[in-house]
């Protein structure tokens, strides 16, 4: 790597010790306290989006020298509303990290990586995946990715270029479940109207952990200044529940039990809007008849929250309707969580049609998103569609159709018919499923190719690693965001590319697909892209670059309005034809977690922390050095759960469950339901090539077994129990 | 002249760290170097608890005890309130780390000055620049501003919220604290 990129200027400009130069950077652009160096900065702003999440924060990147400076929330911008998390800024640090991927690597034969040129690597490539297609057929080749909207292009084309269906984002292990069990009830996702409601639930779901800047802003003002309810229905006092009106601890995996007694109370009581659901619900005799069962006492035996509590919430929610909603969640309880997180989405928005909210301020809000229009077919040409079914399809129906289930793929690796798999920024075998249970699949697999930054485990079993420059450093399709307002936004080059045999995708793909003689697909720009896509709305690529997003006039939101559900009967579906083909209860009803924690046994419960991404960010040491400083690897448990163990603050235990066993130093606390344990996502990495994050704590899907919500195939991340004993007691 | 100061509202705070980071990167710190750290509080008996994050930087004191203590002068308070390190003259004897009540003054490990929050003080401009812990909190927790002109968005907020420093009067602090 080029060390000369990541010391401070002081470094540069004196003799520094030979243990200095090891030192990192995150201040990126020069020594605070040393003598300023002669002569003026040369200094440029350019716009451009976060890849520190999902959310791609617009962002004004402040560049010194050729050297990223500072960042700042792009203010124009509806995700960071002028703000940045943490990760945020130290993700821009990755760029000029040790860690980082400098040049394709080949893996030998004994296991070792080994560097390879970009032709070679390509050539060889080509040489498996198309001998592969030839001999298999195009379904024995999978493209999973972490789905961004310049991968959301090259990712798909690329797949049905080489024609296989078989493309796959990372949702399975994310919000998959949720998002089909709202697609398959009121036609597909919806937001909280936070800032306009009297009363907002959040069901596992914290604002302050789950990070996206502007509606943190909205969270903490709405609580502190506003006078708005705000609940929040966690196991664990989460770092927005000391903002929250009511915190109401919960089993987990029993959120579906909580959601059905509420509507109990408001059929039994008369309190849902009547009319709404006259007009605007398809099965709701059916609904009513079903949860006739599921009193407020019966799901207090199942979910652990009194029966008192659920009525009242109920009730409360339907006087403050329809400015009262039922937060939509992200990963959180019932992103994947549960083998009931399908119908546990499916309760969430069947509550909020009870509470009439739909389209009304301070309720639930069906907005749209913008559109560009086709690409000239000549230099764009659309590869043809792939003529077999995508692999996970016919079991898992009811998955969202844009994401699929990527755990299909590993079960097609496992059994021994995936012979082809390629990764894009996802690293599965780390975060998607069992660990153990990926490495043993992709073993079966003839070819694996990762594009990523850096050496992640997923990039460790493949056979070869592409490497990718940052985020950083490339321009990328557009960024179109829908909402009550629409807007487009770019991710542009901010500065130039530190190491010279990393790429940008667009080139890679442009490269690897002339390799594998579909060039004709590709044949064009990151530039030329991004002109073409702003072209078919009028826009042009400096006009972008000026502020970074810009507003469209395509949007046709109003308060007041009730949205079109888009689902077969452009109702909200309370009784489903689509779920009960697929062997599903077609109406809504209890289905039980599937692991129960024998006696002596936890509830394993995972979340995201403020600093972290992902398995991503563990590679970055102003980051990784919070996580040490503030112990936040550590496994939260009850305060008299520990005692009755022996257990006190820092003391190591072991960990085990039916899969794996590790150990972990454990924070007691009052936060936290008895009999459920707590740890973060993103640790215990196992790639030595990522030396910070190496080894520290524990990595939570090893203690998950290998399985598949039925319906949609999501990983159950949480469908397992935990042992845990004092070391040394 | 101005005579700068901050309220950091905890009930907002969420322990994020963006602060801490944003200020690593505008200061041009090391990655283990940090103007910003917090404290967190829990308090109360499952299930009735409630926690606190408290970010803790330098309280810009007008009787800063790290200013009387330092021997050659490197800490000063300018004109604004604002205690400052002239890192020509630090010679990095860390009496000020001693001397500083709220633990908030750190060593730059490759100059070896004894470095602390500066309310983002720029020379050029004779005056805060932007400070990066307020731009970037995504808890709209932190004010910043004149403590001395009574309409300024600071002044308000603190006279609002009665708040106050947060050791009391232990120090003439400039940050004040609602809690």
């Amino acid at each position: 790597m080029s060390r000369q990129m990541t010391r401070r200027g002081f470094l540069r400009a004196s003799a520094a010790s030979a243990a200095l130069a090891s030192a990192g950077v995150a201040g990126l652009s020069g020594c605070s306290s040393a003598p300023a160096e002669s002569g003026p900065k040369e200094t440029k702003r350019v716009a451009t989006l976060c890849n520190g999440c999902s959310n791609e924060c617009g962002l004004w990147v402040n560049v010194r020298d050729g050297v990223v400076h500072t960042l700042e929330g792009n203010p124009d911008n509806p995700k960071s509303g002028g703000r940045m998390c943490g990760r945020g800024h130290g993700f821009a640090q990755m760029t000029y990290s040790a860690d980082r991927l400098t040049q394709p690597m080949k893996r030998m034969e004994n296991g070792d990586f080994e560097p390879i040129s970009w032709d070679d690597a390509y050539a060889e490539i080509a040489e498996k995946l198309t001998g592969i297609i030839a001999e298999h057929g195009p379904q024995a080749f999978a493209f999973i990715r972490d789905p961004r909207p310049n991968i959301n292009f090259y990712g798909p084309r690329f797949t049905a270029a080489l024609g296989s269906a078989n493309i796959y984002t990372h949702a399975a292990a994310c919000n998959l479940s949720l998002q089909s069990g709202y697609r398959h009830t009121i036609g597909g996702g919806f937001s909280a109207d936070l800032a306009n409601a009297k009363m907002v639930m959040f069901i596992g779901r914290s604002y302050a952990d789950g990070i996206t800047p502007a509606d943190m802003k909205t969270f903490a003002n709405v609580a502190v200044e506003g006078d708005c309810k705000l609940v929040i229905v966690d196991p664990r006092y989460n770092n927005s529940a000391h903002m929250a009106d009511q915190w109401v601890p919960i089993v987990p995996g029993t959120d579906l039990a909580f959601l059905l007694a509420m509507s109990h109370v408001l059929i039994e009581e008369e309190l849902y809007d009547k009319k709404f659901v006259k007009e605007h619900v398809l099965g709701f005799y059916a609904f009513k008849k079903e949860v006739e069962q599921f009193t407020p006492e019966w799901a207090s035996e199942i979910c652990g929250v009194d029966a008192k509590t659920i009525a009242t919430l109920a009730r409360e929610m339907a006087e403050a309707a329809p400015a009262a909603v039922v937060e939509p969640s992200w990963r959180a309880a019932f992103g994947c969580a549960h083998a009931n997180s399908f119908m546990t989405a499916r309760a969430v928005a069947a509550f909020n049609a009870l509470l009439g909210n739909y389209g009304q301020e301070g309720g639930a809000l069906i907005t749209s998103s913008p559109s560009l229009g086709a690409l000239p077919a000549d230099k764009f040409p659309t590869p043809p569609a792939a003529q077999h079914t995508r692999v996970g399809n016919e079991e898992y129906p009811l998955a969202v159709q844009g994401f699929g289930t990527n755990l299909a793929v590993l079960k097609a690796a496992l059994e021994g018919s995936m012979k082809a798999v390629f990764f894009y920024q996802s690293n599965a075998a780390k975060g998607y499923a069992n660990p153990a249970v990926w490495a043993e699949g992709l073993a079966n697999v003839d070819l694996v190719v990762d594009i990523d930054v850096q050496m992640s485990e997923t990039a460790m079993l493949a056979d070869y690693v592409l490497p990718e420059c940052s985020y950083l450093e490339r321009l990328e399709a557009v960024y179109l965001l829908g909402g009550k307002t629409h807007q487009v936004a770019i991710r542009d080059k901010a500065i130039d590319v530190i190491h010279p045999e990393t790429r940008p995708a667009d080139q890679i793909f442009r490269e690897l697909s002339a390799a594998c003689g579909v060039g004709q697909y590709f044949d064009f720009t990151a530039e030329e892209l991004v002109e073409a896509q702003l072209g078919t709305i009028g826009l042009t690529i400096d006009e972008l670059r000026e502020k970074g997003i810009v507003e469209l006039p395509t949007s046709d939101f109003k308060y007041g309005k009730v949205p079109t559900f888009n689902t077969p009967s452009g109702k909200i579906e309370l009784f489903s034809v689509t779920i009960g083909r697929a062997g599903l209860s077609p109406v809504i009803t209890w289905v039980d977690r599937k692991v129960h924690p024998q006696e002596g046994e936890f509830y394993f419960v995972g979340g995201k922390q403020s600093i972290q991404s992902h398995t991503m960010t563990t590679s970055i040491e102003a980051l990784m050095d919070i996580s040490k400083t503030y112990d936040l690897e550590r496994l939260w448990m009850n305060a008299a759960d520990a005692a009755a163990l022996g257990i006190a603050e820092g003391d190591e235990v072991e960990i085990s469950s039916s899969e794996y066993t590790d150990t972990v130093h454990v924070h007691v606390t009052e936060r936290l339901m008895p009999g459920v344990v707590y740890a973060p996502t993103h640790y215990g990495g196992s790639s030595p090539y990522l030396t910070q994050g190496y080894e520290f704590g524990i990595c939570t899907p090893n203690f998950v077994p290998f399985d598949m919500e039925p319906g949609v195939g999501s990983t159950m991340s949480q469908e397992v129990a935990v042992k845990i004993r004092k070391v040394g007691a | 002249m101005a005579r700068y100061g901050m309220m950091i509202d905890t009930r907002k705070c969420v322990g994020c760290f963006a602060c801490r980071v944003a200020c690593q990167m505008k200061n041009t710190l090391g990655p283990k170097e940090g103007f910003v750290h917090f404290e967190f509080l829990e308090s109360g008996t499952y299930p009735d608890v409630s926690s606190e994050a408290i970010p803790m930087q330098c309280m810009h004191c007008a009787d800063a005890p790290c200013e009387k203590v330092c021997p050659t002068g490197a800490t000063y308070i300018n004109e604004a309130g604002v205690v400052l390190v002239d890192a020509n003259k630090c010679i990095g004897c860390k009496y000020c780390m001693v001397a500083c009540p709220y633990s908030v003054r750190m060593i730059e490990e490759i100059s070896g000055v004894v470095e602390k929050c500066r309310f983002c003080w720029d020379d050029e401009m004779g005056g805060p620049n932007n400070p990066s812990c307020v731009a970037t909190c995504i808890a709209d927790a932190r004010v910043f501003g004149d403590l001395d002109d009574p309409n300024s968005d600071v002044a308000v907020a603190i006279a609002a919220n009665d708040a106050q420093p947060i050791a009391g009067d232990l120090t003439e602090a400039k940050i004040f604290y609602v809690r």
